[in-house]
């Protein structure tokens, strides 16, 4: 589904990332981990088309979707749940959600509303409040809805656990979880590596915008000490 | 006078700054630029409208034209002048904006003339009495003027989809357009919108003054920047409420504070009065 073909990305001359390849198939998640400034948000900014690539190629589907601006690359099926999460706070929590979207019908709309409802309970009854004014977990849900909304086949999740309490952490990894199973496509960027050994296919660790060690969920689970020894080197 | 003429009178004046204002706000609440021109796009408006209305005779045709063309004239000039540098620092933008007004009391001055024009047959200037107070139907229409147009807009940006959008790109622009708002479409209604607000106050001031002169923009410029700082940069509602409350104590200072302070200095001394004790407008929200 979303392939990238040695990509080197970054905000003006500074890059954030170098040569970066990597897959996402069909159905599968993938788990970006590393430090702060390892190049994670950059490389979903960059898919998202936020940041410019300066060499390398973005491939979605087969189509190579490098230069293309953001607003086409949603109605590919590409939608991102940022770090931050920028919600529009001044905006209702239905309002938000109808600005997700965006890129599909009215009638779409209505569908998409119950079924983020039905993803995350805990925003129900609460269409008509700023989202500006709800709890960070609440927020973190909206921000995922509102990606939702979009009906992407590929999810972008920018630090879904960062300043959560646990339980509110489980909540969206349940639903994270529900949604791969429907066949969802996941590219997730966490600083909580086991919540994402978890729920991963496969684990990806950046140092300095490049990958230094790519491979399979279960043997990052199995040894968590690998993966470690790699996050370590980037501290 | 009594205090009820005072008040409806600077009520009347604040309707009239609010349509100026609302449209001066959005601009920049969307861009970030000072729109100086904006002042520019009113006095057009004023031309237009009272050019019309001798022409055709008609003077609620001739309104409606004037805001539908001065709407559309908004958008090309946000297309000609602030799209090319909107890549720029804000001052850019504000320079330009500066010069533009500049220039366009001068186009208007060669196009016009420099004396003042008026209409051959002023309309709406019969008077009726409304709650004791006596009124020219022209300052009533002002007021009705200003209640539809910004409840037509409050509904717009409310509960309409296109509506969401634009309030969405005022939030985070970046965000709105990676859910596929087009950012182009949004800034065109804005000044749509903004220039037709703009519009419909330069025919109403034209109206009640029954005159029109190329420098007539200078004043509302200047109090216009005055009322959206005192609003909050970028908030409506403070606008309008900055706009209600200059107009009414513009009106009771015209008594009061006669001796002291000439009517058009007032909405200065206010400005810098909240700004000393408020720095971020009495309406900001952050």
């Amino acid at each position: 589904m979303l392939q990238l073909d040695r990509l080197t990305c970054g905000y003006g001359p500074f890059r954030a990332v170098t040569d970066l390849s990597l897959e996402v198939p069909d159905g599968s998640v993938l788990a970006l981990i590393g430090a702060n400034g390892a190049g994670k948000s950059s490389t979903l900014m960059a898919v998202a088309g936020h940041v410019s690539a300066m060499d390398g190629r973005i491939l979605f589907d087969g189509a190579d979707i490098t230069g293309e601006p953001a607003r086409a690359r949603v109605r590919r099926g590409i939608a991102l749940a940022p770090e931050g999460r920028r919600l529009f706070p001044d905006l209702t929590v239905q309002e938000n959600l109808t600005v997700g979207g965006y890129s599909r019908s009215r009638r779409a709309e209505a569908r998409n509303v119950e079924r983020v409802m039905a993803l995350f309970p805990r925003l129900e009854g609460r269409l008509t409040q700023l989202a500006g004014s709800m709890s960070g977990g609440e927020q973190q849900m909206l921000a995922i809805g509102r990606a939702l909304m979009a009906e992407p086949k590929l999810l972008m999740i920018d630090e879904v656990s960062l300043g959560l309490m646990p339980a509110v952490i489980d909540m969206c990894y349940e639903a994270l979880g529900r949604l791969r199973d429907d066949g969802l496509a996941i590219l997730l960027v966490e600083q909580s590596t086991q919540r994402a050994f978890d729920i991963a296919d496969t684990v990806c660790v950046l140092e300095s915008g490049k990958a230094v060690w790519t491979g399979a969920a279960e043997a990052a689970r199995e040894d968590p000490a690998l993966v470690e020894a790699y996050l370590g080197l980037a501290q | 006078m009594n205090y009820s003429d005072l008040l409806v009178q600077g009520l009347v004046e604040g309707c009239i700054y609010a349509l100026i204002a609302v449209g001066l706000t959005l601009v920049y609440g969307l861009l970030r630029i000072l729109h100086i021109a904006h002042a520019g796009i009113f006095t057009l408006g004023a031309y237009v409208g009272l050019l019309l209305t001798n022409e055709t005779g008609s003077f609620a045709a001739a309104f409606v034209i004037t805001v539908v063309a001065v709407g559309f004239f908004g958008m090309a000039f946000y297309r000609l002048f602030y799209e090319p540098i909107l890549d720029k620092p804000p001052h850019v933008a504000l320079i330009a904006s500066i010069g533009l007004f500049v220039a366009m009391e001068e186009i208007y001055r060669i196009v016009f003339g420099a004396t003042s024009i008026s209409f051959l047959a002023p309309p709406l200037k019969d008077t009726v009495e409304v709650a004791g107070v006596r009124l020219e139907e022209g300052r009533i229409a002002v007021v009705v003027l200003a209640v539809v147009l910004i409840g037509g807009l409050a509904v717009l940006a409310g509960r309409t989809r296109i509506g969401i959008a634009w309030r969405a790109t005022v939030s985070d622009a970046a965000m709105a357009e990676s859910f596929g708002i087009d950012l182009a479409r949004v800034r065109y209604i804005n000044f749509f919108v903004a220039s037709a607000l703009a519009a419909a106050a330069g025919v109403m001031v034209a109206l009640l003054l029954n005159q029109v002169i190329p420098t007539m923009g200078g004043v509302p410029a200047y109090k216009a920047l005055a009322i959206i700082v005192l609003g909050g940069l970028g908030n409506v509602k403070g606008t309008l409420i900055a706009a209600l409350a200059l107009g009414v104590i513009e009106s009771f200072g015209t008594i009061y504070l006669d001796r002291v302070l000439d009517r058009d200095a007032i909405a200065f001394a206010f400005l810098i009065a909240v700004l000393m004790i408020r720095p971020q407008g009495l309406f900001a929200r952050r």
